[in-house]
């Protein structure tokens, strides 16, 4: 896991401070560590607007068990290999709700073996209604930065990347422009 | 004039305290028993604290002088998000908690932005049941100067707490800086010394604010009418709300329903007297609870 680059503009510099702290304490809280890259913030607080650019890695979402873990048979059961750990809880959640807490057994930190299992049946297997929702959890950290009076919004999604002006008029070309900008600085 | 203490100890023995209070005319506001350690806020007369002293030195006890006893403090935060609870609001009324003070925390309904930012007439009227108000604001001073009109108009003490390291604020009695919205628990020593610095200034606010009541001294002090409320009408002991009746500096908050205990309440008899008929007995807008002010001798 990389450090994440987190980086302030800000008219009030004590305010501007604190802020980062924020920043870095949300994605504590989210358990966001090892998806974002960079956090990039402009704050103008006597205009007021409050931008927010949020570079993550994309996850791409997976739905099955076939496509999150390697699956092969042994002698009594079959092996299910997660790709990551992210997919553990769900993929646990699914197994025992399909064969139950009997023939489910967790033998590793990413395996798991099922007994008597068929290898294309749990291929099959959903992992979740949803599947995993980086991008939500994205707009969450955001919305917990963001200061709760700034209700006025407009975001911009493009890959991997996540851009909100906050403020309390509406937006203006001005703002927008500076939104650019502070995307290609949190790109770099 | 009673003085406010905070009695930190042991519950061995303890009873020698209470029977010193009975026997020199003081009071026990609240007793908090954790384990085998135990906090009690007491009141006793002035003149009586060394003999107070001494025992509580016997008992190897710490006994600490703290105005907030038997007042009722309101942290305001400026809406229940977590942008704003719990943390900074929760470390400040914990820390008014310590030094003697109840506390009762209000999330405000637009306590936002820079333009929308307002108090409404009924939160005004909550907020004026307590006896100071702790606004918790943000950490830009731009946007804590636009929010004067928050608490301008409270009337009683305001003690606002913000980010940037002003020195005042207009419309508050005090400013406290360095606790502006922060998104962990306070746990530097740096911190602390913030939250212990807002009870400092409200036990100051406290102080001066007993100090004019004595040049016009109420009918009944308060801490008796508690007592006497306690002891006529059992079931306000009874009650399951912390604190049931809540001591505060020129009456109580007396946590029974409104309309079923109005009466009674306002028939405890107190030196011969209705307490109705020196007090006023209102509705308070929590939860319908029975607040009761007592009025100031120079209006009989």
């Amino acid at each position: 896991m990389g450090e994440i680059k987190i980086f302030v503009d800000s008219s009030d510099e004590f305010g501007g401070q604190q802020y980062k702290y924020i920043a870095e304490k949300s994605v504590e809280d989210l358990g966001l560590g090892g998806s974002i890259e960079s956090i990039g913030m402009v704050i103008r607080i006597e205009e007021p607007v409050f931008i927010i650019a949020i570079r993550y890695k994309e996850v791409t979402g997976k739905n099955t068990l076939g496509e999150a873990a390697y699956i092969d048979s042994r002698k009594n059961g079959i092996r299910v290999t997660l790709s990551s750990e992210i997919f553990l809880g769900d993929a646990l959640k699914a197994l025992w709700s399909k064969y139950g807490r009997d023939r489910v057994e967790q033998i590793g930190r990413l395996e798991i073996f099922v007994s008597g299992g068929d290898p294309e049946e749990v291929k099959g297997i959903r992992l979740s209604e949803k599947g995993y929702d980086l991008e939500s959890r994205i707009s969450e950290l955001a919305a917990r930065i963001i200061p709760e009076g700034f209700r006025v919004r407009g975001s911009t999604k493009k890959k991997g990347m996540l851009t909100i002006i906050a403020s309390e008029d509406p937006i203006t070309e001005g703002w927008r422009k500076l939104a650019a900008k502070l995307e290609e600085e949190t790109r770099a | 004039m009673l003085k406010y203490m905070l009695f930190e100890g042991g519950l061995y023995k303890h009873e020698r305290i209470l029977e010193f209070l009975e026997d020199v005319g003081g009071f026990l506001v609240q007793k908090t028993v954790a384990g085998l350690d135990l906090i009690m806020n007491l009141a006793l007369p002035e003149e009586e604290l060394e003999g107070l002293s001494k025992i509580v030195s016997d008992l190897k006890g710490k006994l600490t002088y703290a105005p907030l006893v038997g007042t009722e403090i309101g942290v305001v935060a400026p809406t229940l998000s977590r942008h704003h609870l719990p943390h900074p609001a929760c470390d400040i009324a914990e820390n008014l908690r310590r030094h003697g003070a109840k506390t009762n925390i209000i999330g405000l309904s637009r306590g936002v932005g820079q333009k929308i930012v307002h108090t409404t007439t009924k939160e005004k009227e909550l907020i004026e049941e307590h006896d100071i108000a702790v606004f918790t604001l943000g950490n830009f001073e731009t946007c804590l100067l636009k929010k004067t009109r928050l608490f301008n108009e409270i009337e009683v003490p305001v003690i606002v707490t913000g980010g940037p390291l002003m020195k005042v604020i207009q419309g508050a009695e005090a400013y406290v800086g360095g606790i502006g919205r922060y998104p962990e628990r306070a746990r530097t020593g740096e911190t602390i010394d913030r939250l212990r610095e807002v009870s400092r200034v409200a036990g100051e606010l406290v102080e001066e604010r007993r100090r004019e009541m004595d040049l016009d001294p109420l009918v009944v002090d308060p801490i008796i009418v508690k007592g006497e409320i306690e002891r006529q009408v059992p079931e306000s002991t009874e009650a399951l709300s912390p604190n049931p009746v809540t001591l505060k500096i020129d009456g109580v908050r007396v946590k029974l329903l409104y309309d079923e205990y109005k009466d009674r309440i306002g028939g405890v008899d107190i030196e011969g007297r209705k307490l109705s008929e020196f007090a006023t007995i209102k509705r308070s807008l929590m939860r319908n609870y029975i607040l009761v002010k007592v009025l100031p001798k120079s209006m009989f």
